[in-house]
């Protein structure tokens, strides 16, 4: 696969409106992210799979906008201005300090810096997650007493 | 060090996270209460004691220093550290039971809850909830606890069993201020109840299986030997030590 058929690929990802598409053959990796961001700009990562014979070195893409596709970057950009809050740790989150307790937070409140928004428990370690903004809550995305991963999103909340 | 006495009180735990959210705490300021009326264990369940019989206690940590995927390393010391003082105390066979109960002679002694507070920075500040049956005798309908009266034989004060734990806690939170976990998690790890033990699970189905208990991982969660030299890894939920 040469630098040109890349370039025809990316136009015909662009084109066609999808996303994101991964190819893979036996020696080139390729991942085309359309509309990625509110700027609507293509990017295109090209991994070399180190096999046997190399084989010519395929740079990386820096496509500049191709026909941008707005309808899947209209709704990100409107997420965009919320702040997301993520979970620091692996563990159940609970939304209530105990089981007969109301929730700590919910959707439409106010809430200032330093508010408690969850516990997530983790091997009998009970962590408080604090809140670092102040703003109004406009989503919560995870259920009371869920499992959470690293880094997953679990609120998101107008600063303004 | 800071001890604040209480006749009675909902929870100490719940007492030293107000009162560090509105003055600046001293680390290991200790709140001591003769009665809680809501004292707590895990998630839901309640912590029961007689009046003035039990050590109930809070103690504050500052643990910004530890880096929040370290944190069972924090749930690792407070566990050493009330088993070496109740070892100091004279009890017979004491044993840290997975993630952090403190048994004598297999019966429950001292329960722990730890609350910490978590910000996008990592961790700042830890509750230490430490409750030790002391002087009551009686546990109806409770067959798996006891306290160091019954173990001993004599009467405790409470002052003295406070102190022993908080001296030996301190050492232990030194240990883990100096990043020496490996240590730390040899010593926990060493003291672990059926560590190396033929032992009888039960998993989150309700089903029964065997295994040895072999230490834990970083992130506390506890592994086991089972049949074919297979090695798994358990969550708290996941598994049930029956003893």
């Amino acid at each position: 696969m040469d630098l040109k058929d890349i370039q025809n690929l990316i136009k015909f990802v662009a084109k066609s409106g999808a996303s994101e598409v991964k190819l893979e053959t036996d020696d080139v990796k390729i991942t085309i992210k359309t509309g990625g961001d509110d700027k609507g700009e293509t990017t295109t990562y090209v991994q070399q799979i180190p096999v046997g014979a190399p084989v010519a070195q395929a740079p990386v893409v820096q496509q500049q906008p191709v026909a941008a596709t707005p309808e899947t970057a209209a709704p990100v950009a409107e997420d965009s201005k919320y702040i997301t809050i993520k979970s620091p740790i692996i563990g159940t989150l609970y939304r209530k300090p105990s089981p007969d307790k109301p929730l700590f937070v919910e959707v439409g409140q106010t809430i200032s810096e330093g508010d408690v928004l969850c516990i997530i428990e983790a091997m009998k370690l009970f962590n408080e997650i604090e809140s670092e903004v102040s703003g109004k809550i406009v989503k919560i995305l995870v259920d009371d007493a869920s499992p959470v991963e690293f880094d997953q999103p679990l609120f998101l909340v107008d600063p303004s | 060090m800071h001890i604040i006495k209480l006749d009675a009180i909902d929870s100490t735990n719940t007492f030293l996270k107000q009162l560090s959210s509105c003055e600046m705490v001293e680390d290991y300021t200790v709140v001591v209460a003769k009665e809680q009326t809501m004292g707590r264990g895990q998630m839901g369940t309640i912590w029961e004691s007689e009046t003035a019989k039990n050590l109930m206690f809070s103690v504050f940590k500052d643990v910004s220093f530890v880096p929040v995927e370290k944190q069972f390393y924090i749930s690792m010391v407070t566990a050493i550290g009330i088993y070496k003082a109740l070892k100091k105390l004279a009890l017979p066979r004491v044993k840290i039971k997975w993630p952090n109960d403190i048994l004598s002679a297999d019966k429950k002694i001292c329960g722990v809850l730890i609350e910490n507070i978590v910000t996008s920075n990592g961790l700042r500040d830890s509750v230490l909830g430490i409750g030790v049956n002391v002087n009551q005798t009686d546990f109806v309908g409770l067959p798996k606890a006891s306290s160091l009266v019954n173990m001993v034989g004599r009467v405790f004060d409470l002052d003295e069993v406070l102190y022993h734990i908080l001296v030996e806690l301190k050492e232990c939170f030194a240990w883990l201020e100096r990043g020496q976990y490996k240590k730390i998690k040899n010593e926990y790890e060493s003291e672990l109840f059926k560590k190396n033990k033929p032992s009888t699970f039960l998993d989150a189905e309700g089903s029964m299986f065997a295994g040895f208990i072999l230490g834990v991982t970083e992130l506390g969660h506890l592994k086991v030997l089972l049949e074919d030299e297979i090695i798994k890894v358990y969550n708290l939920k996941e598994i049930t030590l029956l003893y």
